[in-house]
């Protein structure tokens, strides 16, 4: 068993390519966890992430699957450990009456801010880490949580690394290890 | 000048103006614009085949030939459907193969319409680019690019969907312009290239190891044919002096009669072709994938040897084996840079030690028609200028080790995939990239009557082809495969065959069947002269094997040479 491994595709914004992009991944036969997709810096151009378990070599293997890809920018592996990653989550929490002071209170301590609110329920935005995400989610189960909604995480790698914005660094070989 | 075209006519003028002049196909509804264009175009010759999968590989086994894209056309629905497996086949074996998929019409896309299928969902992962074209505007510059992609870099099958009302919009159609880039094209394109300091230094890398090794080998495989490096391989081994091993896609590749040709190795490679990768302490892998019919069990694979692997895709470095040195290039450049880098070496001790590796050939067969007879017969009636397609099982192994290979690219097989039933459909494909020379497509009785229906196909259009089939009255490889390791249960393996030389008849074609190794000569020397497809049946004997073989998973290092006990004898 190895290390998580972060892993962010830039692609053309289109399904038949994203299609294309999870089927390799799926083809792979690796465990996948978190798989978000959205805009990225380039307009036509998807950020797709998702985090895998594995040895550096499968990741390795899994990266050059992606890269030949049509319709595939780019795309790059880094230890999870190296990356910042985020989620939002939506929270429909009921209010109950009387408890507005008391859900203010767990707002402010989980750093969540209320959104919306209708007649009997309010949903509450929580953004961060997972850890941050459920730790909300878990103390707004008392007022009774009617329905989650998660972004799924995003990733950027941390200190010393973007994605390349056009296919990948010089196909040089000797093979660099990261 | 503009002229106003269907979208029909449009798709048939970008493949003449691509060079294609050959199609196969089958009509249908949702491709049937298409077929009311066509005749207009006498540049494109369509051959009528009797199933679409034969289409798929027909065009598959052009491809091979010529290095230029196959076209193959198919309806929507069932016809599309029936092209996946040819479609698969040239995808494991990198072959530039197009399908133009009729799609039924855009509005009626998503509601279950008539004969509709999601092609391109069905394609994804056995094509190497689909489209569907949305709109007649984007369907020149889709067959210009899926022609691109389907040859450029490491080849590969493509899919252009075209749904049936944009096969008859019409547009002011305007000829020539670029090859476009409608999608990103990842790194199987053009930029696979690797920067020129970078391959300098990895070559000069491979050259100082190929210089040091005192037990090297070469590995050659596709990568060699397609990038058309015969003559480069050939200097860098007579330079070097370094012996060649020949995967099963890279049979001739490489003359077989040169006295550094090893053969096969693998499953069923000959002893000393693996035992000499078990003792090698370097292989020089070209344009090969290390598959594990190549490798067997990679962890006990080459357990000596550092391996440098020169391969066009770079996702295949490292991918099966763990490499020393990569090389992402295209085999001909990158053997051409290495045959002037390296320093003259002879390698004599290595060969002697090799040849010392060298068993007698078990005997596959008791009886007088052995495989090794009817091969050398073939290539006696044909002075070795015939081209031969095989089909899946124990004649394709026997072929890949018995005939004795000499002109590049005459060997064509459906490798990776396995697919039962290639031969027959592959060789009119070849025959027509290649008429004039003589083709033999061999096949055992039952991959032969997996797509016998073409035997219509080659009469109807012309096709000379031979055929050749092996009958032991088995699934052969499938029933070896239960001899040795499931207890010799004959499940399902027997398969009884029609009367081959009445069906030619049938047909209206020349049939013979051969029992006696005194027959052989003079019917094979008679169907290679006859003007016209003509049939072969070789009667074998039921039980004969492919030996040596590697149990499945097992290490090189372990062949087995002879039926297990109990078994009977053969």
């Amino acid at each position: 068993m190895g290390a998580s491994h972060a892993v962010a595709v830039l692609l053309d914004d289109d399904l038949v390519t994203l299609n294309r992009v999870v089927g390799v991944v799926r083809r792979r036969n690796m465990p996948v966890t978190d798989i978000t997709v959205g805009p990225s810096q380039m307009t036509g151009v998807l950020r797709l992430t998702f985090f895998t378990e594995g040895d550096d070599a499968a990741a390795d293997r899994l990266l050059r699957q992606l890269e030949k890809t049509f319709g595939v920018r780019a795309a790059t592996v880094y230890g999870a450990e190296d990356a910042v990653v985020r989620e939002v989550a939506l929270v429909k929490v009921r209010t109950l009456p009387g408890g507005r002071a008391d859900l203010q209170n767990v707002l402010a301590q989980a750093g969540a801010t209320l959104v919306a609110e209708h007649d009997g329920a309010c949903i509450v935005e929580v953004a961060g880490d997972a850890t941050r995400t459920e730790t909300c989610i878990r103390a707004l189960e008392r007022f009774g949580v009617l329905e989650v909604a998660r972004s799924g995480a995003v990733a950027l790698r941390g200190a010393n690394g973007a994605v390349p914005s056009s296919t990948s660094s010089p196909l040089s070989a000797p093979l660099h290890r990261r | 000048m503009a002229e106003i075209l269907t979208g029909a006519q449009i798709l048939c003028r970008e493949l003449v103006a691509a060079g294609i002049n050959t199609i196969f196909g089958y009509p249908g509804g949702a491709i049937m614009p298409f077929y009311h264009a066509l005749p207009e175009f006498s540049g494109l010759r369509h051959i009528l085949v009797r199933h679409e999968q034969a289409a798929a590989h027909a065009a598959d086994g052009y491809a091979r030939a010529t290095g230029r894209v196959g076209v193959c056309v198919a309806t929507s629905g069932p016809g599309a459907t029936n092209l996946v497996t040819g479609l698969a086949t040239a995808h494991m074996d990198s072959s530039p193969v197009l399908a133009i998929t009729g799609q039924v019409s855009r509005p009626m896309i998503g509601r279950d319409a008539f004969q509709e299928t999601d092609v391109i969902g069905l394609t994804l992962p056995i094509t190497k680019y689909s489209r569907l074209v949305q709109d007649i505007t984007q369907l020149a510059a889709s067959v210009r690019e899926a022609i691109a992609i389907a040859t450029e870099g490491r080849p590969g099958p493509v899919v252009l969907d075209v749904p049936k009302d944009v096969q008859n919009q019409k547009l002011a159609y305007e000829p020539g312009g670029d090859a476009p880039r409608l999608a990103a094209r990842g790194q199987s394109g053009n930029g696979g290239a690797p920067t020129s300091a970078s391959l300098e230094e990895s070559v000069r890398e491979a050259a100082r190891l190929i210089g040091e090794a005192s037990r090297p080998l070469f590995m050659i495989g596709h990568g060699v044919i397609l990038s058309n490096a015969y003559d480069e391989v050939r200097a860098l081994a007579e330079k070097t002096g370094i012996p060649v091993i020949t995967t099963l896609l890279g049979i001739s590749a490489f003359p077989e009669s040169h006295p550094l040709h090893l053969g096969m190795p693998g499953m069923h490679g000959e002893v000393h072709v693996n035992r000499a990768i078990q003792h090698a302490d370097l292989i020089v892998g070209i344009g090969l994938r290390f598959d594990d019919r190549v490798t067997g069990n990679t962890a006990a694979f080459a357990p000596r040897a550092k391996i440098i692997h020169v391969e066009l895709d770079r996702a295949e470095i490292g991918k099966n084996v763990k490499t020393a040195v990569g090389i992402v290039g295209d085999a001909r450049t990158v053997a051409g840079l290495l045959a002037d880098e390296v320093a003259a070496r002879r390698c004599d001790d290595w060969l002697a030690e090799i040849r010392g590796f060298v068993r007698p050939r078990a005997e596959a067969f008791s009886g007088d028609l052995s495989p090794e007879a009817i091969l050398a017969s073939i290539y006696e009636a044909t002075r070795g200028g015939c081209t031969i397609v095989t089909d899946v099982g124990q004649h394709q192994m026997w072929v890949a080790k018995y005939y004795p290979y000499q002109r590049a690219n005459t060997h064509i097989t459906s490798g990776g995939l396995g697919t039962m039933g290639f031969a027959v459909p592959a060789a009119m494909g070849v025959h027509l990239a290649r008429p004039g020379e003589p083709v033999w497509a061999i096949s055992g009785d039952g991959g032969f009557q997996m797509n016998m229906a073409e035997l219509a196909t080659m009469v109807q259009e012309g096709l000379s082809v031979k055929m050749a089939i092996f009958n032991n009255g088995y699934l052969g490889m499938v029933r070896q495969w239960q001899q040795f390791f499931h207890e010799k249960r004959y499940s399902c393996t027997p398969i009884w065959s029609p009367d081959y030389v009445k069906l030619a008849d049938a047909y209206g074609i020349a049939g013979w069947r051969v029992e006696r190794r005194t027959e052989l000569d003079d019917v094979v020397r008679a169907a290679t002269a006859h003007q016209g497809p003509a049939l072969v049946e070789f009667v074998i004997a039921e039980e004969a094997n492919v030996f040596p073989m590697i149990p499945p998973g097992g290490s090189l290092s372990e062949p087995i040479e002879a039926a297990p006990a109990g078994a009977r004898a053969v």
